[in-house]
């Protein structure tokens, strides 16, 4: 049997997902460094709602980059995120599943998970977990979340991220991401080589540091004018394009290790005012007129 | 009597909490049913516990309340908590409480298998579901049975992906049902098990020490082998071990090739997976490591300002400063000086940033690669030894002084913001770092003048000289207080005096301080400023005096003591002869400060009165 293209495992996540009753979204519309950013993810895991979802999420790293070089590091690449909440008693087992279902036959191979806590300072968010190994392979981070922009979570939701790069070399026993089989014909180095090379660029030589601090505040300010409209969603898109910049900001080593805790500390401080307004409302839609 | 087995399911358990799990359950067992287990497994998906022989009944216990005296004010409380009125409580002893007869174990085990469930803590715990309980991850089934009654739950389950739901017939039989599912639920067992694969293979090491953690990541043990392309070998050796046991948790075995545990799996196919993984990783390795190379030594260390030491420590390129105006008091040449300029350039290198246990390393590679001479990057190389009681010191002079003067600043730098260890907290690792300094005195025999440690950390690092030198430590407190000049002196002092605690010069020594010491030590703010030899009437006094002027203990120690015991008949003929508490205040004060003078020469070899006799 053909090992399984990048779109076809993509397919079949899909799926097996939406079988299970998942809400396919599609990728979010502003730069995010990780699936856990889309508000699909970040701002429905708070507060008392069921949730399912699936989706794609383009990841985009300005750090990461290597110009096209390193066929392990990339600026932009691919997670597959699912959201369940809350977890049921046998999402392992679901997960396990999802595997089967893109082909990966659990006896032949030596599939274990490895502990792996998850932290992510600038939203003020933890969870407990795993990697996923598949023969050595961390093809998925798992994680439970415990808390999100500072506010414990009311019903534990289970993540579940693959790495789609990764997932795939192991399907086609590939040691580099560019020789990926992307369609029939088409690899992901035909698909992504030049634009690693030119957002490399970018990111590191050529964004402008002067623009980007101006905007850092522009995106903290408009995100607090929108909070005090009670607008945590558009204020949430400030956050994240706040995160965003300071990420490019980061890769232009216009940041000083002094400043970094404190930028930090801003992004987070704004996730939070966003996280508690979103549940208020929340709570107010809830409660009985 | 009966068997009884318990066992609590999970997903899978990181290996630390599963040391603590070993470490807590006995106890907690223990106190919930009043028995301890015979057997425990501890594993990843489940612990399990036997038990050979448990009594049927629970043994009736005696709930102590409030003493009678309270029973107006506290009976009604205690009698809510537990759920009774005040009136079902009876007196003993003094005190109100409640008897509870014995029940049935069968009847008590859901509850207390939920107590002992709940009562285990972790150092990081989770909820997962509305129970209320926090575990290292969700527990996921429990299962209690007495021989061959199942009294909590339904089934065991075997291996995660080779066996589903797994009846056991009989608490007794419960390890030898798990083997036959392939899982060996006894961590000892696995351990014995990897441990015996690897041998088999042979020629294996863990320079991390990955095994402890391994045990915990199996249920089925699989030792494999693998290799990977030769070109690797290129790159520095320990660059493809850190690569190797840092991300992937295997055991290198010396050239290309590496043993790994695996759960389970077709072996062939988990070996083709897990040699493409580390060829990638050793891949991306390679990358990183030439990126750094490109860009150099000095380039890297020019980086340094914008990487943070510690908090309120400044940046790393103020470190190198520091590094190098201290090298330079420790009396290091010009390589040390280069070295201590590049030391830390490695910290802005990508493959730090990554692996941090290449720091310093990889540094030195990067130094000799940039065509620095040996002595220069050696001492990079070096700069973190010893990094554990009893590991290596450096073998480089430039090495040693290198080292030195990091651990000295990093004590004074945290020191200086207040970051002293606590307890059992010592997130810098000052301790090792005191005791590094003090072994690079006392074993590398550099000298580390006493007059570069603030007081406050002289004092830290010399407290640690006390648990390093084979000498009682009163020796150790009484050379501390001497005037040696640094810390590899110290120790000598206190090694020499201890040789020396029988001989007649340290009797001599030893009296003479103890006897001015304990006439003038309290009076001493009667002494005169300075000894005046124009009041030094009797022959007694001034022979003491002349016999002081002519002692000299600033050499090494069994010369000093040999000089300084000369003063003990000296002192005794004084003492004999002369009324130190004279009738003139000024004869009285004089010499008052001539004993104090004698005290205080002596007490340059060490403060003797530390020393019992």
């Amino acid at each position: 049997m053909a090992a399984p293209t990048f779109q076809d495992t993509i397919r079949a996540l899909e799926g097996y997902w939406a079988d299970y009753g998942c809400v396919l979204m599609q990728p979010y519309h502003t730069e995010l460094a990780a699936g856990t950013m889309n508000p699909a993810t970040f701002l429905r895991s708070l507060g008392p709602s069921e949730w399912k979802t699936a989706y794609v999420e383009p990841v985009i790293r300005p750090l990461d980059g290597r110009y096209g070089e390193n066929p392990y590091r990339f600026q932009h690449y691919f997670q597959y995120q699912v959201v369940i909440k809350p977890a049921p008693a046998d999402v392992l087992d679901l997960y396990f599943g999802s595997l089967e279902a893109i082909g990966i036959d659990l006896r032949r191979h030596d599939v274990r998970l490895v502990e792996d806590d998850w932290e992510q300072p600038t939203l003020g968010a933890w969870g407990l977990g795993w990697e996923v190994w598949c023969d050595g392979m961390e093809i998925t981070q798992w994680t439970y979340f415990q808390q999100l922009g500072g506010f414990d979570v009311e019903l534990v939701p289970a993540e579940i991220t693959y790495g789609l790069e990764r997932l795939c070399m192991f399907l086609q026993r590939k040691k580099s991401a560019f020789d990926l089989e992307w369609a029939p014909g088409v690899s992901w180095g035909d698909v992504y080589r030049e634009n690693e090379r030119q957002w490399s660029a970018y990111n590191f030589e050529v964004a402008p540091v002067d623009v980007l601090t101006r905007r850092f505040g522009e995106h903290e300010d408009e995100c607090r004018a929108l909070l005090e409209r009670r607008l945590p969603l558009p204020a949430y898109d400030q956050v994240l394009k706040a995160s965003h910049t300071f990420n490019l900001l980061d890769a232009r080593g216009a940041i000083s290790a002094t400043e970094r805790a404190a930028y930090i500390g801003r992004v987070r401080n704004l996730a939070r005012e966003v996280a508690q307004v979103y549940l208020e409302l929340e709570t107010d839609a809830l409660a009985p007129a | 009597m009966p068997s009884l087995l318990l066992e609590i399911g999970c997903e899978e358990l990181p290996a630390g909490a599963c040391r603590e799990v070993g470490a807590q359950l006995p106890a907690l067992v223990q106190r919930e049913l009043g028995f301890a287990p015979d057997r425990l497994f501890v594993g990843p998906r489940r612990l399990g516990l036997v038990f050979e022989e448990v009594p049927e009944q629970t043994p009736d216990e005696w709930l102590k309340g409030p003493p009678l005296a309270l029973r107006d004010k506290a009976a009604a409380g205690f009698a809510k908590k537990h759920g009774v009125g005040a009136d079902d409580l009876v007196e003993r002893e003094g005190f109100l409480g409640l008897e509870r007869k014995g029940r049935p174990l069968r009847e008590v085990l859901p509850e207390r298998l939920d107590a002992i469930v709940r009562g285990l803590s972790f150092s990081k715990s989770m909820r997962w579901d509305d129970s209320g309980i926090r575990f290292a991850r969700p527990v996921r089934w429990t299962l209690a049975k007495l021989d061959a009654e199942t009294v909590v739950g339904e089934t065991s389950f075997g291996h995660r992906f080779r066996g589903g739901p797994l009846e056991i017939p009989h608490a007794r039989e419960y390890a030898e049902r798990l083997r036959e599912a392939e899982v060996e639920p006894d961590a000892e067992e696995r351990r014995r098990a990897i441990v015996a694969g690897l041998d088999a293979i042979g020629g294996w090491s863990d320079p991390a020490g990955v095994l402890e953690e391994v045990v915990y990541l199996v249920e089925s043990v699989a030792v494999l082998e693998g290799s990977f392309d030769e070109r690797f070998l290129q790159l520095p050796e320990r660059v493809v071990t850190t690569a190797m046991q840092s991300h992937q948790r295997y055991f290198p075995l010396g050239g290309n090739r590496f043993a790994f545990v695996a759960n389970g799996g077709e072996p062939d196919v988990v070996r083709a997976g897990n040699e493409n993984v580390l060829e990638g990783r050793l891949d991306d390795a390679s990358f990183t490591f030439e990126r750094d190379v490109k860009l150099g030594i000095d380039a890297l260390a020019e980086r340094l300002g914008a990487i943070t030491y510690f908090k309120g420590a400044g940046s790393f390129a103020d470190k190198s400063e520091r590094l190098r105006r201290l090298v330079g008091e420790l009396g290091g040449g010009e390589a040390t000086l280069e070295a201590a300029r590049l030391a830390k350039a490695d910290q802005a290198s990508e493959l730090v940033r990554e692996f941090t246990d290449l720091e310093g390393y990889i540094g030195g590679e990067y130094a000799r690669l940039a065509g620095y001479p040996e002595a220069v990057s050696a001492a990079i190389e070096e700069q973190y030894l010893p990094d554990s009681s009893g590991g290596p010191l450096p073998q480089t002079e430039a090495g040693k002084v290198l080292a030195a003067a990091d651990k000295l600043d990093a004590l004074t730098t945290a020191f200086s913001v207040g970051q002293k260890p606590s307890g059992s907290r010592d997130p810098f690792g000052l301790r090792r770092a005191a005791i590094g300094l003090d072994r690079l005195a006392v074993e590398g025999g550099l000298v580390i003048p006493r007059s570069l440690l603030p007081d406050e950390v002289r004092e830290f690092v010399e407290e640690r000289l006390e648990g390093l030198l084979d000498v009682p430590v009163e020796y150790v407190r009484a050379a501390r207080a001497s005037a040696a000049p640094d810390l590899g002196a110290v120790a000598g002092v206190a090694k020499a005096l201890h040789e020396a605690r029988e001989s007649a010069e340290f009797d001599g020594t030893y009296t003479a301080y103890e006897r001015a010491h304990r006439l003038a030590g309290k009076a001493a703010e009667e002494a005169a400023a300075d000894l005046d030899p124009a009041l030094l009437k009797e022959d007694a006094e001034r022979a003491l005096a002349e016999g002081l002027a002519q002692v000299e203990v600033d050499g090494d120690v069994p010369a000093a003591l040999a000089s300084a015991a000369t003063l003990a008949p000296l002192l005794e003929r004084f003492f004999d002869e002369v009324l130190v508490l004279d009738e003139d205040p000024a004869v009285k004060a004089n010499r008052l400060r001539l004993l104090l003078d004698v005290r205080d020469t002596l007490g340059r070899l060490g403060d003797f009165s530390q020393i019992p006799r």
